[in-house]
């Protein structure tokens, strides 16, 4: 019951056109376009408040845009409310966790939010219908806690988790909303590297067994250069540079945004 | 999971209860049975309340005018003057006004946020005092109205029509909306937890506890924000209707600001965010001030009822109680009863199961987390070390 099968279909390009965002006279994005294409892992990177989270945060519909478009397919994203991005399955995870009370099964539960439809009526009432969504969504989220490796917290209170394991629990609430667009804000912060090995994993694996779009944000080169399809380089609200890792690694550049003449790639390598 | 043993195990104690409750009318003078459904009452509305203010972090300090609605409409749409509906239509439509006001409501309580809506709401308490003081030919002004007895296809619940004696004890007033505050009860008990289970509820927390998260998952912020408020409002109007049913006739100085305040301290004694322990706290916070009058006499430094004399009336010493009260829970256990029931229960289960060969019994799901948390930080700490 309702699974539908989104990520198998390709998903649509998500297409950024010159998205200008101004703060009180801060500039905080200035014109950045770019475009992620279906099924690629594309990421965002720059110095520390290059504008990185202001744009996720105009991805998923927190900010509006004072100028410039993002549309997934024929979709508007810049017109919609967060919640309509959502069901129109774009997921995102955020740079400080965000997590709500509960065990990690009532977190990603919360991820089926815009896939099942009981309403105050038939979950007071307890209809069997609302029953059955309840129970079939529980099973894909355990699923998906299962291929995250968060199968044994399942009922485990988030709040008693490592940092680490929620984080993943972030991912996967995030999963759990069947995405084709996939925003990561610094998925590995904060980690050790242990854990930071196995999320890379994780993320790997998802990429390549949902072929979603992945729009990652991080500070982790060694992260970036391994995963990312292609980059854009972000440096005080403006986008410096866009290519493969090989060729935004030599961009002179992007040498000078980072610490002026040591490189990013070199930095992480 | 869905043996019949184990179903019996967990909803044993509550089926007990339940048998317990509806015993009680065969033992008890009409004073206790009298304080058992002020309880109810109040229990009712507070679930509404935690719904709002424990679950969805919407401070409401209006519930006592939703009470009023609920108690008021009842009166009026039952009564003469008025529509002079059967009792039973005019309950529910009690119930669904409540609601239309809460959701006449909700363009601000769908936008406004936690205290804010706290302060926006407390204009609601005035506005329907006001309304209630001067609007006579529907609220009967400042000396208000008798309620009209509820009546359910021929039977009244009133002290005769029909007259009725089961098992020896007469059925008054009271015996019968004794099972009548039973059924209702039943009703909110039964409709907040599976609200709470379900969709809506797990919505609602992830309001509480992030706006940004709730909105990017797909939540839709003001709906849920206003439709939290409309059920809250339900619950207060059957809660008023219950209540005018009991006290038989409806004054407006009841439905003052000190009723909302009198719902929060239930719910913050209770424990926020669960129907158990809004319960309890109803239960605690409406008992104690009518006991303690009962037994005024037998309280050292409490004067009995119109002796005047020096020392506090037992009115005042109630609330100097709970007032303690709600320090004491808020300093020893600021999750309030609930929590500080579950947390012995917890105590106790794990006991047997670090001793004895019961290790294998009754110990399902949350106790097994906590012992996991517990024996995982080793394997954790050695993850650390790269």
């Amino acid at each position: 019951m309702s699974t539908p099968a989104a990520p198998a279909a390709a998903p649509p390009p998500l297409d950024v056109r010159g998205v200008t965002v101004r703060f009180a006279g801060l500039l905080a994005l200035d014109d950045v376009s770019f475009t992620v294409a279906p099924g690629t892992v594309h990421a965002v990177i720059g110095p520390n408040g290059a504008g990185k989270s202001t744009c996720f945060n105009v991805l998923s519909g927190l900010y509006r845009p004072s100028a410039g478009t993002v549309r997934l397919g024929a979709a508007e994203l810049t017109r919609l409310a967060p919640h309509r991005i959502a069901a129109l399955g774009v997921a995102r995870t955020f740079q400080n966790i965000v997590t709500t009370q509960g065990t990690v099964a009532d977190n990603l539960m919360l991820g089926r939010h815009a896939l099942s439809h009981a309403g105050f009526a038939a979950s007071a009432l307890r209809l069997p219908r609302a029953l059955r969504e309840q129970r079939a969504h529980l099973a894909k989220a355990r699923e998906i806690a299962e291929l995250i490796g968060l199968g044994a917290h399942f009922d485990s209170p988030v709040a008693l988790l490592s940092y680490g394991d929620r984080k993943r629990v972030e991912l996967a609430r995030a999963l759990c909303l069947e995405p084709r667009v996939l925003l990561l804000d610094e998925p590995v912060a904060g980690m050790n590297a242990a854990e930071r090995t196995r999320m890379t994993g994780v993320i790997e694996e998802i990429r390549a067994e949902l072929g979603l779009s992945v729009v990652l944000v991080e500070h982790d080169m060694g992260l970036v250069m391994r995963l990312a399809d292609e980059v854009t380089v972000l440096d005080f609200g403006r986008a410096i540079a866009h290519g493969t890792p090989d060729e935004v690694r030599r961009d002179p550049e992007v040498l000078r945004a980072y610490l002026g003449t040591a490189g990013a790639g070199e930095d992480a390598a | 999971m869905s043996d019949p043993r184990t179903l019996l195990l967990k909803r044993g104690p509550l089926l007990l209860v339940a048998l317990l409750l509806c015993a009680l009318p065969f033992y008890l003078d009409a004073f206790w049975l009298r304080i058992g459904l002020f309880s109810m009452a109040a229990a009712i509305g507070a679930v509404g309340l935690g719904l709002l203010s424990g679950t969805a972090g919407q401070l409401s300090l209006g519930h006592a005018f939703f009470l009023a609605v609920g108690a008021y409409g009842y009166v009026w749409l039952a009564g003469e003057p008025g529509p002079g509906l059967p009792p039973a239509v005019a309950l529910v439509l009690a119930v669904l006004l409540a609601g239309a006001a809460g959701g006449l409501f909700s363009p601000v309580a769908g936008r406004v946020k936690g205290i804010y809506l706290g302060v926006a709401t407390l204009a609601l308490v005035f506005l329907g005092h006001h309304v209630l003081l001067t609007a006579d030919s529907v609220t009967g002004g400042f000396n208000g109205r008798s309620v009209p007895p509820l009546e359910l296809g021929g039977f009244t619940f009133a002290e005769s029509d029909p007259e009725l004696t089961v098992l020896g004890v007469p059925f008054g007033a009271e015996e019968r909306l004794w099972y009548l505050g039973l059924v209702l009860f039943a009703v909110t008990w039964f409709t907040a937890r599976g609200l709470l289970r379900g969709r809506p509820g797990r919505a609602l927390v992830a309001l509480r506890d992030s706006e940004t998260a709730a909105s990017v998952m797909g939540v839709h912020v003001a709906r849920y924000r206003s439709a939290a408020f409309v059920v809250s409002s339900m619950y207060a109007g059957l809660a008023g209707a219950l209540l005018a049913l009991s006290f038989r006739r409806v004054v407006p100085d009841y439905f003052s600001l000190a009723l909302s305040v009198d719902y929060l301290a239930m719910i913050v004694i209770g424990g926020l965010g669960s129907v158990a322990g809004a319960t309890a706290g109803a239960v605690f916070v409406t008992a104690l001030p009518l006991l303690m009058t009962r037994y005024a006499d037998q309280l050292p430094l409490v004067a009995t009822p119109g002796s005047g004399g020096g020392s506090i009336g037992p009115t005042e010493a109630s609330r100097y109680l709970y007032g303690a009260a709600i320090v004491l829970i808020l300093l020893f256990a600021p999750d309030g009863l609930h929590g500080l029931a579950r947390r012995t229960r917890a105590r106790l289960s794990r006991r047997p199961s670090v001793t004895g060969p019961h290790g294998s019994g009754p110990s399902p799901a949350p106790e097994r987390a906590g012992s996991d948390a517990a024996s995982d930080t080793p394997a954790r700490a050695k993850e650390h070390t790269p």
